[in-house]
C-alpha cells in the first residue's frame, strides 16, 4: 500500500437503533480530492467523524499513513494512537470551532507547539506563510469573534494546514456562511485541491464538488451507492436515487 | 453629633486586625481554588466513584452553615484520640488553622460547583477541534477546557472571594482577633456597639469595593475577545466599507 495514503474498511457506526454507517470502504491514494455527497441523514458527517474517531466506529478498520486502527467486538481503541493518527488527519469543520480565547495566530500554532513539541518560531514563521496562503495575514493578532464566517473558515482551514497532515477532511466547510462568503473559503480549498493535496471533502456544493474532485462518493442510508468519477456521479449516474438527489440539487 | 476622635480611635484599633483577615482570606481561597479545580473534574468524571466523592464533599460543605463546620472542626476534632496524637494537632489545635481548613473546605465546594458550571459552558466544537488536533487528557484541560472555563467562571467566582471575605467575622466565633474579633471585644469595653459595627462595616465595605474593581480589571485583561477589535483594524475596515 506505498501510495494508499488513507484508508477505511467495512465501516458500521450505530446510534441506539439506528444504523447510520452500514458498512463503508474508501481508499485514497496520494493527491485524490474525494466528494462525499448525499442526502441529510445519509451519514455523510458522520463517515467523515469515524475517520478521525470523533465518533468510535462499532466496527471496521482505519488506516492512514502507517497506522491501522481496527474496531469491533468491543475492542477499545488505544489513546496515544488516536491522538498520534489525529495529528496526520487535519479535519475543518462545518461551524469553524476556533478557539475564542486565543488570536488567529495562536490558534494556527496551538497544535504545532503544544501537540508536535515543534520549535516555536518554526510555527510562527509557517503560520504567518499559512494566513498569507489563506488571504488573512493581516488578521493575525485578532480574535476570531471580530473575523467574518469566511475568514475564520479560512483561518481554521490554516489550522489544519499547521499540523502538515497527511490528508484533509471538510465537514461541510460553506453550509453555514452567508451565500456572499462561500467564495472566498471555496476558492482556498480549490488552490488545495491544484497543489495535489489529498482531500475527503462533504459538501452540498455540487458544482464545486464537480470541478475540484477527481472522485466523488454519493451516499445513501449508510452505504456507498454510487463510486466514481466525479462527471460520472454528478452527470450520468447509473443509480435512479443518484440522479433524482442530484437532479434536486444541482 | 458623632464622636470623632471615638471614631477614629476605633478605626486604628480595627485595622489592626486587617493583616489576620488577610490572611484567613488569601490562604483559604487560593487552597480553595486548588481544591475547587480537581473536585470539579471528579464531578464531571466517567468514573462513578470518583463522582460520588466529589458531590458528597460538596453537598456536605454547602448544605451546612460555615459556623457549624468552624465549630466542628475546632471544638469536634479534639474529641478524637487520634488526631490528638497525629502529626496535624500542632496545627489543629489552633484557631487559626482551624479556621482556615474549615474555610477552605467550604470555599472548594462551593468554586468546585462554580468551576464546574464554567467546564461544562465550553462550546462543545471547541473542545473537538482540539481533539482533531490530537490532544487528550491533561494537554486538552490545560490549554484549552480551562482556559475557556475559567474565563465563564470569573463572575460567578468573584461572588465567592466577596463571600469569603465576610465570612472570616466567623473566625471571631473561635478567639480570633480579626476585624469582627476586635470590633467585639472594643463594644464589650465601651458598650458603643453601633458607632464600632458602622466602621467595622464600612471596612469590609471598602475591601469588597477594591476587591471588585480588582475582579473586573482581571476580567478585562482576560477577556480581549469579548472586546471591540482593535482600533486601527476597525478603521481599515470601515475604509474598505466606504470604497
Amino acid at each position: 500500500m506505498t501510495d494508499t495514503t488513507f484508508e477505511v474498511r467495512d465501516i458500521h457506526k450505530r446510534f441506539g437503533a439506528l444504523e447510520v454507517l452500514k458498512g463503508i470502504s474508501l481508499k485514497a491514494r496520494d493527491g485524490d480530492v474525494i466528494s462525499i455527497i448525499g442526502a441529510s441523514g445519509s451519514g455523510k458527517s458522520t463517515l467523515l467523524r469515524c475517520i478521525n474517531m470523533l465518533e468510535v466506529p462499532d466496527r471496521g478498520e482505519i488506516r492512514v499513513a502507517g497506522e491501522v486502527i481496527r474496531l469491533g467486538d468491543g475492542a477499545k481503541p488505544d489513546r496515544r494512537q488516536v491522538d498520534r493518527m489525529r495529528t496526520r488527519l487535519g479535519m475543518v469543520f462545518q461551524s469553524f470551532n476556533l478557539w475564542t480565547h486565543l488570536t488567529i495566530l495562536e490558534n494556527v500554532i496551538e497544535a504545532p507547539v503544544h501537540v508536535q513539541k515543534r520549535p516555536r518560531q518554526e510555527c510562527v514563521d509557517e503560520a504567518v506563510k499559512l494566513l498569507e496562503k489563506v488571504g488573512i495575514a493581516d488578521k493575525r493578532d485578532h480574535y476570531p469573534v471580530h473575523l467574518s464566517g469566511g475568514q475564520q473558515q479560512r483561518a481554521a482551514i490554516a489550522r489544519a494546514l499547521a499540523m502538515r497532515p497527511q490528508v484533509l477532511l471538510f465537514d461541510e466547510p460553506t453550509s453555514a456562511l452567508d451565500p456572499e462568503l462561500v467564495g472566498e473559503v471555496l476558492r482556498v480549498i480549490r488552490q488545495l485541491a491544484q497543489e495535489g493535496r489529498t482531500m475527503l471533502i462533504v459538501t452540498h456544493e455540487l458544482r464545486f464538488a464537480r470541478e475540484v474532485s477527481t472522485r466523488t462518493i454519493f451516499l445513501h442510508e449508510g452505504r456507498v451507492e454510487e463510486d466514481g468519477p466525479p462527471d460520472q456521479v454528478l452527470v450520468t449516474p447509473k443509480s435512479e436515487r443518484c440522479g433524482q438527489f442530484i437532479a434536486a440539487h444541482y | 453629633m458623632p464622636d470623632f476622635a471615638f471614631l477614629w480611635q476605633t478605626l486604628e484599633k480595627l485595622v489592626a486586625g486587617l493583616p489576620l483577615l488577610f490572611q484567613l482570606v488569601s490562604i483559604s481561597l487560593a487552597a480553595g481554588f486548588v481544591l475547587a479545580v480537581p473536585v470539579a473534574l471528579m464531578r464531571l468524571s466517567p468514573v462513578p466513584p470518583l463522582r460520588w466523592i466529589a458531590s458528597s464533599y460538596v453537598f456536605l460543605f454547602r448544605g451546612t452553615p460555615l459556623l457549624v463546620q468552624i465549630f466542628l472542626i475546632y471544638y469536634g476534632l479534639s474529641q478524637f484520640v487520634e488526631i490528638r496524637g497525629s502529626a496535624l494537632w500542632p496545627f489543629l489545635r489552633q484557631p487559626y488553622w482551624c479556621a482556615i481548613l474549615a474555610l477552605t473546605l467550604n470555599t472548594g465546594a462551593y468554586g468546585a460547583e462554580i468551576i464546574r458550571g464554567g467546564i461544562q459552558s465550553v462550546p462543545w466544537g471547541q473542545v473537538e477541534a482540539a481533539r482533531v488536533c490530537g490532544m487528550s487528557g491533561l494537554l486538552l484541560l490545560r490549554r484549552i477546557i480551562l482556559p475557556i472555563a475559567l474565563r465563564q467562571a470569573l463572575p460567578a467566582y468573584s461572588s465567592e472571594m466577596i463571600l469569603m471575605v465576610k465570612a472570616t467575622s466567623l473566625a471571631s466565633t473561635i478567639t480570633l482577633l480579626e476585624l469582627t474579633g476586635i470590633a467585639h471585644k472594643i463594644i464589650s469595653e465601651t458598650y458603643r456597639a453601633i458607632e464600632v459595627f458602622v466602621v467595622a462595616g464600612a471596612i469590609y465595605l471598602l475591601i469588597n469595593f477594591l476587591l471588585t474593581r480588582a475582579m473586573l480589571a482581571l476580567e478585562y485583561w482576560l477577556s480581549p475577545h469579548l472586546r471591540d477589535a482593535p482600533a486601527a483594524a476597525r478603521a481599515q475596515e470601515s475604509a474598505a466599507l466606504v470604497h
